[in-house]
């Protein structure tokens, strides 16, 4: 049975009906809040320069998102350029209502997870390897011991477990939100869940 | 409750799913079971491990000049969307439901369905519309679907594999179809005929999966 339902994140912030729970990530916006609404408004209004400035500020979180996703550096470059091309086309329907942070947090994660859905050609390319992640941080630091070997546990993740398992433990996602994200019932979610767990304390103890 | 029963509720429990007094039997039995405490230390360590991970990381290389070129070809969407979009949306709810709906006829007499005539514009004011869901308000519809994939994912393996990728393809769609109402409503709230389609829609997909849930055992 392929993936079956979805819904837009981005699109859940301005909807109707839906409250999403607020990424972890998006909570921990930092910067010049003033500078980057007037980014945000210039880029609005087709400034690529602006625009830029908010890439320089955001693509360091946009593409290890990904990168977690996916678990494939190659892969994860080229989502990270669609969720930053996805923003720009639709800069127009962001209305400031959270932070421009949280708005491309739920653009990204609905590229990833729409890119997995529609193009199967793209499989076979995801190389869990694991090395993906740790080859970076020698010059930037923030992976130390464990958190380098619950990172590279995570990429050796299989597909469906990882992406929920990064979703609700990683960004703080409900399983609700993540079944109609993904397409599948709560209980998978759930079920997912637990084996990822599963799998990482296995692979963390060996 | 058994131990491996336990043992199956100690992500609920952790996730803070469980109900006050389950909780309370998890503490319990966790006191005087040293494998349970010790699952239940080794999740909670593995949790906040991951929810400290760091959340940036410096692509290998700068991804700007291929956001670049591709940006400066594209326009910002903004303002009002245009009316081909909307009704591209909109037809596209109405092919999906009129696909869907001869697939289960043509699956299953034993299903009752009613084919609902192919049309674009509802009559009627949108809070008409809302109000005839019987029941179904737009406040409960997430609740409601998502109890309904619950039920057929329960249902999963007594339906055969093309009828369950039928419902989940076409479900896709007409979710896609409803994106693109809810962000042309994002711009433009009041919009009635907007309204009612994304009504019709919900209404569409509740109606997909109640047929789904209730079709006969395939297999």
């Amino acid at each position: 049975m392929g993936t079956g339902i979805s819904m837009d994140v981005e699109t859940m912030a301005t909807f109707p009906v839906s409250k999403p729970v607020p990424p972890r990530a998006a909570m921990r916006v930092t910067g010049k809040p003033e500078s980057r609404e007037n980014s945000v408004d210039r880029a609005a209004h087709g400034d690529v320069e602006a625009f830029e400035e908010l890439y320089r500020e955001n693509v360091s979180r946009v593409y290890l998102l990904c990168l977690r996703m996916c678990g494939d550096q190659s892969l994860a470059e080229e989502l990270a350029q669609e969720a930053f091309i996805r923003a720009w086309q639709k800069l127009g329907s962001f209305r400031g209502d959270s932070a421009f942070s949280t708005w491309l947090h739920r653009v990204t994660v609905n590229v990833v997870l729409g890119d997995r859905r529609s193009t199967a050609r793209r499989e076979a390319r995801i190389k869990p390897a694991g090395d993906d992640l740790p080859v970076d941080q020698s010059a930037s630091e923030p992976f130390p011991g464990q958190a380098l070997d619950l990172e590279r546990s995570i990429a050796a993740l299989p597909e469906g477990a990882r992406k929920i398992f990064v979703l609700h433990d990683v960004e703080g996602y409900r399983h609700k939100e993540i079944a109609r994200l993904i397409g599948v019932a709560e209980g998978t979610s759930k079920a997912q869940l637990h084996r990822a767990r599963k799998l990482l304390r296995k692979a963390l103890a060996s | 409750m058994s131990c491996h029963e336990w043992t199956n509720r100690i992500d609920d429990f952790l996730d803070g799913r469980l109900e006050a007094a389950e909780a309370e039997g998890l503490q319990v039995h966790i006191a005087g079971c040293p494998s349970c405490a010790d699952e239940v230390a080794s999740i909670r360590e593995l949790r906040d491990l991951a929810a400290a991970l760091p959340r940036s990381l410096e692509p290998p290389r700068d991804l700007w000049p291929g956001i670049e070129a591709r940006v400066s070809a594209t326009k910002v969407v903004r303002g009002r969307f245009g009316s081909r979009a909307v009704l591209a949306a909109a037809a596209a709810v109405v092919i999906v439901s009129s696909v869907v709906t001869a697939y289960f006829i043509g699956r299953s007499q034993a299903v009752m369905v009613t084919v609902e005539p192919p049309s674009v514009v509802e009559s009627g004011p949108s809070e008409v519309l809302l109000a005839s869901f019987e029941g179904l308000g737009v406040n409960n519809y997430l609740d409601t679907r998502t109890e309904l994939l619950d039920a057929l994912d329960a249902r999963k393996h007594e339906l055969s594999g093309e009828t369950m990728e039928v419902v989940m393809d076409n479900l896709l769609l007409i979710d896609q179809a409803m994106d693109r109402i809810a962000e042309a409503l994002g711009e433009d709230p009041e919009n009635d005929f907007l309204m009612k389609q994304l009504a019709g829609a919900y209404r569409r997909q509740i109606d997909l999966l109640q047929r789904a849930v209730r079709m006969p055992a395939e297999v």
